[in-house]
């Protein structure tokens, strides 16, 4: 398995551990993974964390890239929420989903504090019913769920996404003696059904006593077309909610569970001990230390399908130096999706 | 009404239209000049490269002459078979993100002399309007910018829009290039009861090689064709077939082919491109094709066997080499155009061996992307008018 899981995310990196294994983990997806195997055949091991094998993330959109390992345990398959196009399918195993759910509580208490609150959720229960598969915003909201005492969910099951059940907070409120909540929503839905409402008497006033940790993901692209940024999130969730409140950003993608990276106090998202993060190049692949390239993520906890090491389509830059907040290892910047190129032809799009 | 006559076979059509057509040949040509230098930001090079190339006026010309015949002097009207004039409004559904065949109808529908309505998609830069902009201020005053400025309307709306029903319901001919279910919506719509309908749905194309044509000319051709749209034009080639050649022949191609990139295209691709060809490179090699990236990951090409999935991806050229039989008996459903680099032989040969499975178009590579009057097959341009026979 792993022997970093159990250490403090942000503790002393021991990125000898790490590589070790992360050799003995690509070598496993090696030997149980056909398609992965061909597409690194000469390779046998590495001795720097730069030189192993990744897979680009856009191939789990085209295939079933999963490891068959003898006694392996499937669970549900992870659906990407893409828009409209292809989407991502990770299939889950049972000893992954354990130490993916380890290592999202490890990073959230990290940030949030390890005792247990209400948690509301801004989407719909149904999702987790249905048996084809989980989406990866539910997923996401899910993994905070090490930190709930308590879970609701608030829109309806509609197709509506900025209807909330204001009836159901005040209710969960009120059963609640603490005065410490957590609301999860993607980012651009938590905008729409929550920062940009009216919130109704009298829990509008009920919540302006309440601590409340608005987390979301997922990323800004709808709400920067319309010219939201993440001040103006941050500043209408904290005009309605109590002393202590705060706005957590964290990024995460569906091909790497588990893992999530918030942004800390000053800014940047910090590298769990279990977990590491190289910016390459598009045009060389070559590592590059700290100008802006393509994210590289790799894990330790990824058994079942050989998402432990994705070259993804998302811009970074790591930065050099220690962190004001206190987070020791690597960090980085997000920057974004890489700019699309226009793809143009007469193809059927 | 301007009158043309044009004789193919011994049969003469009389041309009616309501321009000048010498002086609307000349307009466009006369615009070139202006073109080369002032590209608008969101046309590539290649792209506007291509309309002013398109914009030649005996290739202008040449639209008439291939539909009617050669042109003849004087208005003789002895011994004339047909009468030919404009039939009545034209509607042209356009895919997204789709290059320059909106562009390209619109010019040699406005040589009809019918009104056009021109719809593209909503998603993607409309090149079609930019195009059409461009024109109306560019052109000198006459006939062609006046025909521009009140025939036609070129617009961007959804496959929900109500404008589709109102455009159906009015077209005498409709032109519909998108998906197979996209083609389909556009001709279920109620319409009138002599209109004409062409459908220009899902294609794909080839590219057929001899090894012993393989020189750098024709690879430099192949490569140039690939490079402009990749793998997202129902004209790109979706995969290199080397005819009768062996094995070790397509490797050493595509290794030629790897080196010849270098050669010829020095700029760095984007990054989204770069990520893309790195995506198929991988998945290629997943499905069991030995694939190599080429310089600054502009594209990747593979090699494999008829027996491997297809690997395609919009940066992929996947070659293989199959005997003419085998060539011919896995060409696709929706094939539309071969191009070619064969001996003289074959050249004769392969035609009738490939239209039984429905080719649409065999010409040489360099010609894969060329867009004209004939499009899958189908006079679409020559069914814009309206035809009396005379006897």
């Amino acid at each position: 398995m792993t022997d970093l899981i159990g250490r403090p995310p942000y503790g002393p990196r021991d990125d000898e551990t790490l590589l070790s294994e992360l050799n003995e983990l690509t070598r496993h997806h090696r030997k149980y993974c056909a398609p992965f195997a061909r597409i690194w055949p000469d390779w046998s091991g590495s001795s720097r964390i730069e030189d192993l094998p990744y897979l680009h993330v856009g191939l789990f959109k085209r295939g079933a890239f999963t490891t068959e390992f003898p006694g392996v345990r499937r669970g549900r398959t992870l659906r990407s929420s893409g828009s409209g196009g292809p989407v991502s399918r990770i299939a889950l195993d049972e000893e992954s989903s354990t130490l993916q759910s380890r290592s999202a509580a490890a990073i959230l208490e990290d940030l949030l504090g390890s005792h247990r609150r209400p948690l509301f959720i801004l989407d719909r229960a149904q999702g987790l019913r249905e048996r084809s598969g989980l989406s990866a915003r539910l997923a996401a909201a899910m993994s905070l769920r090490p930190l709930a005492s308590e879970i609701h969910f608030l829109l309806p099951n509609t197709d509506s996404d900025d209807e909330v059940d204001w009836h159901r907070i005040e209710a969960a409120l009120d059963a609640d003696s603490g005065a410490d909540v957590i609301v999860y929503g993607l980012t651009s839905i938590l905008w729409d059904a929550w920062a940009s409402r009216s919130i109704p008497e009298p829990l509008r006033s009920r919540l302006s006593e309440t601590r409340v940790a608005f987390v979301h993901s997922g990323g800004w692209k709808r709400l920067e077309a319309r010219r939201v940024d993440s001040n103006s999130l941050e500043r209408e969730l904290l005009a309605t909610s109590g002393r202590g409140s705060r706005v957590l950003d964290f990024y995460g993608l569906v091909e790497q569970v588990g893992l999530v990276y918030p942004l800390c106090a000053e800014g940047f998202r910090h590298v769990p001990v279990w977990a590491d993060v190289i910016v390459r190049s598009a045009l060389t692949l070559d590592p590059l230390e700290s100008e802006p390239g393509l994210l590289q993520l790799l894990n330790v906890l990824a058994r079942g399908t050989p998402s432990h090491s994705v070259l993804t389509e998302d811009l970074g830059r790591l930065v050099p130096g220690s962190c004001p907040c206190g987070r020791s290892g690597k960090r980085f910047d997000l920057l974004g999706r890489v700019p699309k190129a226009e793809v143009r032809g007469c193809s059927n799009v | 009404m301007y009158e043309a006559v044009f004789t193919a076979g011994g049969r003469s059509t009389l041309v009616l239209l309501p321009f000048d057509l010498d002086r609307a040949i000349a307009d466009w040509a006369a615009m070139r000049r202006g073109m080369v230098g002032t590209r608008p930001e969101a046309f590539s090079r290649a792209e506007w490269a291509y309309l002013i190339s398109f914009l030649d006026p005996e290739g202008l010309e040449r639209v008439f002459t291939d539909t009617f015949g050669g042109r003849q002097a004087g208005e003789s009207r002895l011994a004339m078979q047909e009468v030919a004039r404009p039939g009545g409004p034209v509607a042209v559904w356009l895919p997204n993100n789709v290059s320059l065949l909106g562009s390209l109808t619109l010019i040699l529908l406005t040589l009809t002399g019918n009104p056009v309505r021109i719809k593209s998609g909503s998603r993607g830069d409309d090149l079609t309007c930019l195009f059409l902009d461009y024109a109306s201020q560019n052109l000198s005053e006459g006939e062609l910018k006046e025909i521009l400025s009140q025939q036609v309307d070129a617009q961007v709306f959804s496959r929900t829009d109500t404008r589709n029903a109102e455009w159906a319901a009015l077209a005498r001919t409709r032109l519909v290039f998108g998906s197979d279910a996209a083609v389909e919506a556009i001709h279920a719509l109620p319409h009138p009861m002599d209109s004409v309908g062409f459908s220009f749905g899902h294609r794909q194309s080839e590219a057929w090689l001899e090894p012993d044509a393989c020189d750098d000319r024709t690879l430099e051709s192949l490569l140039r064709v690939f490079d402009v749209y990749g793998q997202n034009a129902c004209t790109s080639p979706g995969r290199v077939v080397l005819l009768e050649g062996t094995a070790h022949q397509a490797f050493e191609i595509r290794d030629r082919l790897l080196s010849l990139w270098e050669t010829f295209f020095k700029r760095d691709p984007e990054m989204a491109v770069a990520s893309a060809s790195i995506l198929d490179h991988q998945w290629a090699a997943s499905l069991g094709w030995n694939s190599r990236l080429a310089r600054r990951h502009g594209a990747a090409f593979a090699v494999g066997q008829a027996d491997l999935p297809d690997p395609r991806g919009q940066r992929l050229l996947p070659l293989l080499s199959l005997s003419i039989p085998e060539a011919i008996a896995s060409l696709p459903e929706c094939i539309q155009t071969i191009g070619h680099a064969v001996s003289p032989e074959r050249r004769r040969m392969l035609p009738a061996q490939v239209a039984i499975r429905g080719v649409k178009r065999f010409v040489p590579l360099a010609e894969m992307h060329r867009f004209g009057p004939i499009w899958d097959g189908q006079s679409f341009w020559r069914g814009t008018f309206d035809r009396m026979e005379i006897s």
